[in-house]
């Protein structure tokens, strides 16, 4: 087998005078909820203060959502990049190579690069860091690099994984949270300190991070492409209340925010820029399939064809995004076209499944909500009370979330939102693997392992590899509980921002000037 | 009855009592009056306009906004009520008893009460919430707890008053027991500043349970609320931005009569010495006054 190798690519009396001073104290205290203007600076230079989220930890060891992934990309370099079409492209690594017998992959790092407090990025640095995310206890990315058997530095440039066995993912999964590289000088020191100051190589350095607040970024001068990086610096905000979003761009507390679909033309008749970027976000149900009814399988097949998606697409996102029955978004390597609508909405088909099994009183269960989407869940209980399910809405703060579904395995439905992964094989993992957080039964299947396997063993540029990834989504989407309901774009409102890279899988900022 | 009939007296009392008695009916039959289902949504019909199907429009999935506010009246209204029942039933006796049976008991009483004023409702609702379990009951007693103090503060102060008058101690000295002293002398004095307190209570409480409910605590969705409403319109302001007002008036309608009403009770029945609002003084009387003042 040859060597695989990619390369880049009036009167005054006194209730006048009460109504005035009533009027001229709401300005004044109008004027003081604006808070300070953003991004007023020209081109070169400025602020970007992004409304968007902030991640459950800075470590992208020990972070617990997919979606961190986004931020954590501000502050840390993957090894590799994924490009339009979701394929592995050079970042820190300029070029990586397989020997023949898979086993054993090469990555070559540009040469001169530095952290962001000027320690150089070589090989060892690369080494220890992935070692760290292998081995270090209470690592979430370890079991994705499960196949490593060991990781070594050749030369100052030369990082060398040797498998245990064939697995052509690499390159996929380190262009994420796995392949981010962690300054050892920092993790080796106090790893710990890593959950509230990152220490990497990305486009920004956190000055000042203020937990469920805000962070506070500078311009790394030492980041590889750090002229590309047209602002000085990058404020990062959660996502700001519905209810003021929109004056928050206008009033210029935020330059960037994200929008849900209800504020999008409230957005535009203000006069801001609003962008639609594609991105791999789908939401779904997670489904226990140790918990009742959702034991029993005829109650889960009903429960696929109980949704009607178009419908909450349409109100519960404004007829936003794209009706989805699978993991990956149309056009991704991964994405089965003969799929089509295999869940297609067939409320008769849910109520005959539900009477074939012998249900003939409504069908109890609990729906779990951490209150995002709240008219999204209000409208799949109606629709499943349709069908014979009476679902209880369970409302759970968000910040519990990840520990009881995702840890704990405590509830037996949930709204959620996969946001991709680099890999298809990780994502498989995340989402039917036998330690896959959003696989709550922790249920395998078998002939999805079998293929998956096959999967990992052919390389990403084999003519073989689509059609052997796309038969292992219809498996995994036909075999499994998970419930996908509609592509979820993201959608932003700047103001006095350029026009963001359309990147599906990360927020990218090169380029990106502030007016 | 006759407190009944000396605050029909009282204007503001009757508008008070007018509304509450509308708010009361909601509460009991919103439900059954309510022209749609409140849990039905017209998904075709999102976010609409007041018409003549939705007279109030209709909210983010198609559910009928007057269906629901009718409906959500019940489950805002009882959960202030029982809220205000725990308070009470922890606070009255146990002012009670502190001013009647003791120092080391009223030691006690004491410092549970000034421990419990000091937590604020909502945080201490949702740490109740989130160890008990998200639900009504929950928030309720939480909120119930907290409103005690109020209750024991009020029935404490009260029969400390009495506790020295002339009458009461003349009944001690005849031989009367302890429990028919507070049956016969105390509890019909105590009764009218408990009614003022329970009105006010129950004002702060709809506030509170509303408040709970704006946060998404305590009744779950999709069953309506007030405070729920409220906060699912915020959502929606640009599509809808009149929808809060609804809630809004219904919650300061009802909070403003309990108010009135609570100090109607007390001008009617002299629950404290301090004057209601004063009145306007007829003409003649003023100009008698002020030329006494002017000559004195």
């Amino acid at each position: 087998m040859p060597l695989r190798t990619r390369k880049p690519a009036v009167k005054l009396d006194r209730r006048t005078l009460l109504g005035a001073s009533l009027g001229a104290g709401l300005i004044l205290a109008l004027e003081a909820c604006g808070g300070t203007s953003a991004g007023s600076s020209g081109g070169a230079g400025g602020t970007l203060t992004w409304a968007w989220q902030l991640p459950t930890t800075w470590d992208p060891v020990t972070s617990s959502a997919g979606s961190d992934v986004q931020m954590l990309a501000l502050v840390y370099d993957p090894i590799t990049a994924l490009d339009q079409e979701g394929n592995a492209i050079p970042w820190l690594a300029e070029s990586w190579a397989y020997d023949a017998s898979g086993t054993k992959v090469t990555f070559t790092l540009r040469a001169g690069l530095t952290f962001s407090d000027g320690s150089p990025l070589d090989a060892t640095a690369v080494a220890k860091s992935i070692e760290r995310g292998r081995s270090q206890q209470g690592s979430l990315i370890a079991p994705q690099m499960k196949t490593i058997k060991k990781v070594s530095a050749s030369g100052d440039r030369d990082v060398v994984l040797e498998l245990s066995e064939v697995d052509y993912q690499y390159p996929l999964l380190f262009a994420g949270k796995t392949g981010m590289v962690v300054n050892p000088a920092v993790f080796e020191k106090d790893a710990a300190s890593l959950a509230t100051q990152p220490a990497g190589s990305g486009p920004f350095e956190v000055t000042t991070y203020v937990q469920n607040d805000h962070a506070s970024m500078k311009k790394n001068p030492n980041f590889l492409a750090a002229d590309e990086i047209k602002v000085s610096a990058f404020d990062l905000y959660p996502q700001a209340d519905p209810a003021t979003v929109v004056a928050a761009v206008q009033s210029g507390q935020y330059n960037v925010a994200r929008l849900g679909g209800a504020q999008v033309q409230q957005a535009k008749d203000a006069g801001l820029d609003v962008q639609v970027l594609d991105s791999m976000f789908v939401y779904c149900l997670d489904v226990h399939t140790g918990m009742k009814p959702f034991d029993d399988p005829a109650v889960v097949e009903a429960l696929k064809f109980a949704i009607d998606r178009e419908k909450i697409k349409e109100v519960a996102n404004f007829g936003i995004g794209d009706v989805n029955y699978q993991p990956f978004p149309p056009g991704y390597v991964g994405y089965n076209p003969d799929l089509g609508e295999v869940y297609a909405y067939d409320p008769d088909k849910a109520r005959q499944l539900l009477a074939d099994a012998g249900y003939t009183a409504p069908v109890p269960a609990v729906f779990t909500s951490s209150g995002i989407a709240q008219a999204a869940v209000e409208l799949i209980q109606a629709q499943l009370k349709e069908v014979g399910i009476e679902a209880t809405i369970d409302t759970i703060p968000q910040t519990q979330h990840t520990q009881l579904v995702y840890i704990e395995h405590s509830k037996a439905l949930a709204y959620d939102g996969f946001a991709g992964r680099e890999s298809p094989v990780q994502a498989f993992q995340v989402l039917f693997g036998a330690e896959g957080l959003m696989n709550p039964n922790r249920t395998t299947s078998p002939e999805l392992e079998a293929q998956l396997k096959k999967v990992k063993e052919t390389p990403t540029d084999d003519p073989a590899y689509p059609s052997l990834l796309q038969e292992a989504t219809r498996i995994a989407v036909t075999t499994f509980p998970n419930v996908f309901l509609y592509l979820a774009p993201s959608i932003v409102a700047r103001k006095g921002v350029s026009d963001l890279p359309k990147s599906p899988s990360l927020r990218r900022f090169e380029g990106v000037t502030t007016s | 009855m006759s407190t009944l009939v000396a605050l029909w007296r009282i204007p503001s009392a009757r508008f008070a009592l007018l509304v509450l008695a509308a708010v009361a009916l909601l509460a009991v039959f919103g439900g059954a009056l309510a022209p749609h289902d409140p849990l039905k949504q017209y998904t075709d019909d999102v976010l609409q306009g007041p018409s003549g199907a939705h007279l109030l429009g209709t909210d983010y999935v198609g559910r009928d906004v007057l269906s629901r506010l009718m409906e959500g009246t019940r489950l805002s209204v009882l959960g202030a009520v029982e809220a205000v029942l725990i308070g009470g039933l922890l606070g009255v006796p146990s002012g009670l008893v502190s001013a009647w049976l003791g120092p080391r008991l009223e030691w006690i009483t004491l410092r549970i009460s000034d421990t419990l004023v000091v937590l604020p409702f909502t945080v201490f609702a949702i740490a109740v919430a989130g160890t008990l379990g998200n639900g009504l009951q929950q928030a309720m007693i939480a909120i119930g707890i907290l409103i005690s103090p109020i209750f024991y503060r009020v029935t404490r102060a009260a029969a400390l008053g009495l506790r020295k008058v002339q009458y009461v101690e003349a009944a001690e000295l005849m031989g009367a027991t302890e429990w028919w002293t507070l049956r016969r002398h105390i509890w019909n004095k105590v009764l009218p500043n408990v009614a003022v307190t329970a009105a006010h209570a129950t004002g702060a409480a709809l506030l509170v349970v509303a408040s709970l409910a704006f946060l998404g605590l305590g009744v779950t969705p999709p069953a309506p609320t007030w405070g729920g409403m409220l906060s699912s319109d915020l959502g929606y302001l640009a599509q809808q931005p009149w929808a809060p007002i609804f809630p809004a008036l219904l919650m300061m309608a009802t909070v403003g009569s309990l108010n009135l009403l609570a100090d109607a009770v007390r001008e009617a029945t002299g629950a404290t010495t301090a004057p209601r609002r004063r009145t306007r003084p007829t003409p003649s009387a003023s100009r008698e006054e002020q030329r006494d003042v002017v000559t004195s």
